[in-house]
């Protein structure tokens, strides 16, 4: 009930019963009650009253609770008289309004309203009925009955009349069905427990009330654990137990029902499929049970990840995991997720030295539904298949479903090129991450550069093979945490003069040579392995060399700082002109603030 | 009174599986008042029918001691059911504040006591208390509650006790339940990494 009254009806509503409900409270009810003993039952009423509704009984499934303080109003009626039920009211409501602050006052007012009203009518009622206050005389049992009838009628009347006032219609009557439901049983236990309070009064009030409330109080805590193991088996049955994240069954529901509402509301929504890269290495190689324990402290992290947000995350199944993301579009997801993969990246987990990149990851799919997509199911798939190929692209990766590069332009040596550069994934993941993602950018930039097909196709080939050579380096400086010496640089250097002699070894790949040879070299002419400046070096090579230097500086290593994608474009513009061919960089960084604008502008926050 | 509320909720305490660890830490701000105020009570109750002045004063003392006492409630409301003993203590005060310093008693409750009790009432040399009559102001906030069978002790009490000793109650739960929970929370903790280790 706690809404703004705006509404002119609702306003005169309240305003017509809390006037009656006061004048009702001024006319039979009183500040004082006569006399001590009076006051000391008195006492002991708002006491009952103040527990009863402190602790209700809970009833699954939630939000039913049933408060007895109804009884207690109703006996004190039907033994003593108005003016103590009305005076017994007036102080529970001050205290209560006093102790419940959250509780809008004009909330309390109209409780006060709504009892006295009740009570008053149904002593009304009581006393029309042939009933007589004070012990109970079971011949006319009948106007105890009709007494509490009327008081829940009234009570359900002037609850719905609110509602009626406040709202529309049809919320109203759904109000009053949830209302009736289950009514029948607790207005026959609160008469019932009326009439055994009225006994217990006639015998021995201040004992007698306790008993009362004390048995009042152990039924709500009975049936708060009640309550409590019906929570807990309902979680239980939604919640995987290995990870504490969503199941299989309970994703598919939420998402349903996502999926629906976003439908129906036309808002966005996206979801991400997301998977744990060479979890079958780790668990081959640390045993199922640190499988199972890297799970659940993924899970854990993840769990964290969504706390606080709208989004929820569900365990699919082995080693997969999905994310429901409303009201949100797939690139600020993509960006939720990359944010998050990097976090995964830098977090220690156990044995993760075995995995290739020495750090947990997993590769990401994302989809965003749009009006074509009809049901969940096709989102999901959508959003697998882009998981599945942020793996080809090799792995720790995050893909946006239909922003595949399309291949087919390119033809066949692609295939081969493919084929040639797979040696790299066994040897140096990360020179293999790096070549499909200058390639991925060659493509994208090659597109806006006024190129012949010709020469796109070369500087594509070139971009993917270009790191080629670098099979020939040794591990051991492939891998080198530290600093490189001199003659290991050395070496490193050669990777490409040993690079145009692999792709000169085949006829096809002549025309790529010079761009695996020379994308090292300067404009400045401080570059390897000839040293030449300016016009002397081919322009695709100076294309691939700003590329290259551009994902070098921006590549993500595990436990390692990354440089921002703004941070990568204000050093191209630096060294535009020594390094790079300025009129490269100028439409390079056009490019990438166009395409990634969201990486752009939100890189700092990450 | 205040001493069986306290017992009680010790013993409540312990069927809800609390534990007094929490009282070897400082509860209260100003605390040395809390000892202060008891013996300056003391001393009252013991001195005033041999030591003249001190009679005369005793409703005054008393007077001094409940707005003491209300201060020390008052900088430590924070700390749950405090706010309750207040509003209890206060209710006391009220009373006897405007019954000259005295606590009204009902005779018609009292029916059920001592008569020694009733007696020492009258004459006036019961501290603290004086028979409740037709001029006293607030007498609904008397002693006019009696306590007696099913309860062991028979004895005439006010709203205010039974305010404070439901704000006593709370008190005394809150401290022996809270650190209960904390404790709990780190065993799991504890239990939680020594699963890892065992791998």
């Amino acid at each position: 009930m706690k809404t703004p009254l705006d509404h002119l009806t609702n306003k005169l509503y309240m305003l017509l019963i809390n006037g009656i409900g006061l004048t009702i409270f001024f006319v039979f009810g009183a500040f004082t009650f006569n006399n001590l003993s009076d006051w000391v039952l008195g006492y002991a009423l708002i006491g009952a009253n103040l527990l009863l509704t402190h602790f209700r009984i809970q009833m699954p499934p939630e939000g039913n609770s049933m408060s007895m303080d109804s009884a207690v109003y109703l006996a004190c009626l039907f033994y003593f008289d108005i003016q103590i039920a009305l005076s017994v009211l007036f102080y529970t409501s001050i205290i209560q309004f006093i102790y419940e602050r959250k509780t809008a006052w004009w909330v309390h007012l109209y409780n006060f309203s709504i009892y006295s009203i009740m009570i008053y009518s149904s002593y009304f009622v009581f006393q029309w009925t042939n009933g007589s206050v004070g012990n109970i005389h079971l011949d006319s049992l009948y106007s105890y009955v009709i007494a509490l009838t009327w008081y829940f009628m009234i009570n359900a009347l002037l609850i719905m009349l609110y509602f009626v006032t406040y709202e529309k219609k049809n919320n109203a009557i759904k109000m009053f069905k949830g209302m009736t439901r289950g009514t029948i049983e607790s207005y026959v236990s609160t008469l019932i427990l009326a009439i055994v309070l009225v006994l217990l009064f006639q015998s021995e009030p201040f004992f007698g009330l306790m008993l009362f409330v004390g048995l009042a109080l152990i039924l709500s805590f009975a049936f708060k654990q009640h309550f409590k193991l019906y929570k807990d088996a309902a979680r239980k049955a939604n919640i995987d137990q290995l990870t504490g994240l969503f199941n299989h069954g309970y994703t598919k529901e939420l998402l349903d029902k996502v999926f629906r509402e976003s439908k129906e509301n036309h808002k966005p929504l996206s979801i991400a499929f997301i998977d744990i890269d060479d979890f079958k290495k780790y668990n081959n190689g640390n045993g199922h049970l640190k499988g199972d324990k890297l799970l659940e402290e993924l899970g854990k992290q993840l769990g964290k990840s969504v706390k606080d947000t709208g989004y929820s995350i569900g365990r699919f199944s082995g080693e997969e995991f999905v994310f429901i993301l409303p009201d949100t579009t797939a690139e600020t997801a993509s960006s939720f997720i990359d944010c998050l993969r990097k976090t995964v990246n830098d977090t220690y987990y156990d044995g993760v030295e075995l995995l290739p990149y020495g750090c947990l990851s997993f590769s990401a799919g994302i989809a965003q539904l749009h009006p074509e997509i009809v049901t969940p199911s096709e989102l999901l798939s959508k959003a697998a298949q882009a998981m599945s190929y942020a793996k080809m692209q090799g792995k720790n990766n995050t893909h946006i479903f239909g922003n595949e590069i399309e291949e087919d332009r390119l033809e066949a040596p692609i295939e081969e090129i493919e084929q040639q550069l797979n040696i790299l994934l066994a040897k140096d993941i990360y020179t293999y991450r790096h070549s499909k993602r200058v390639y991925k950018y060659a493509v994208e930039f090659s597109q806006l550069l006024d190129l012949k097909d010709q020469e796109r196709k070369q500087l594509i080939l070139g971009a993917l093979i270009h790191d080629i050579g670098k099979v020939e380096v040794p591990r051991e400086i492939i891998n080198k945490q530290g600093k490189l010496d001199y003659h290991e640089w050395e070496i490193i250097k050669k990777h490409v003069t040993w690079g145009h002699e692999i792709v000169s070894s085949n006829k096809k790949f002549e025309s790529i040579a010079p761009l695996v040879e020379l994308h090292h070299e300067r404009f400045d002419g401080k570059g390897y392995p000839h040293g030449l400046s300016g016009q002397e070096i081919p322009k695709l090579a100076r294309i691939l060399c700003v590329i290259d230097s551009f994902d070098a500086m921006t590549t993500e290593r595990p436990y390692q700082r990354t440089k921002s994608f703004p941070e990568a474009i204000a050093e191209l513009k630096a060294c535009a002109g020594s390094q790079f061919d300025k009129d490269i960089v100028e439409p390079f960084v056009r490019y990438i603030e166009s395409t990634y604008p969201l990486t752009t502008e939100t890189v700092d926050v990450l | 009174m205040v001493i069986d509320g306290i017992i009680l909720s010790v013993i409540v305490g312990f069927i809800r599986k609390g534990n007094l660890s929490k009282l070897t830490q400082p509860l209260f701000k100003w605390g040395w008042m809390f000892p202060l105020l008891l013996a300056i009570q003391l001393g009252v109750f013991y001195f005033q029918n041999k030591v003249e002045w001190i009679g005369q004063a005793s409703g005054y003392v008393y007077i001094i001691v409940y707005v003491l006492g209300l201060l020390f409630l008052w900088v430590n409301r924070h700390q749950k059911g405090l706010p309750l003993v207040f509003v209890g203590v206060f209710l006391n005060f009220l009373v006897m504040i405007t019954n000259g310093g005295r606590m009204p008693v009902s005779a018609e409750a009292a029916a059920g006591l001592d008569p020694m009790y009733m007696e020492a009432i009258k004459n006036g040399f019961y501290a603290k208390h004086e028979l409740l009559t037709q001029s006293t102001t607030f007498a609904f906030l008397g002693d006019i509650i009696p306590v007696g069978p099913p309860y062991p002790r028979s004895q005439v009490i006010s709203i205010g006790d039974v305010i404070m000793n439901v704000g006593i109650f709370l008190f005394i739960q809150d401290l022996m339940l809270n650190k209960d929970n904390e404790n709990s929370h780190i065993s799991y903790e504890s239990s939680d990494l020594k699963g890892g280790e065992i791998q």
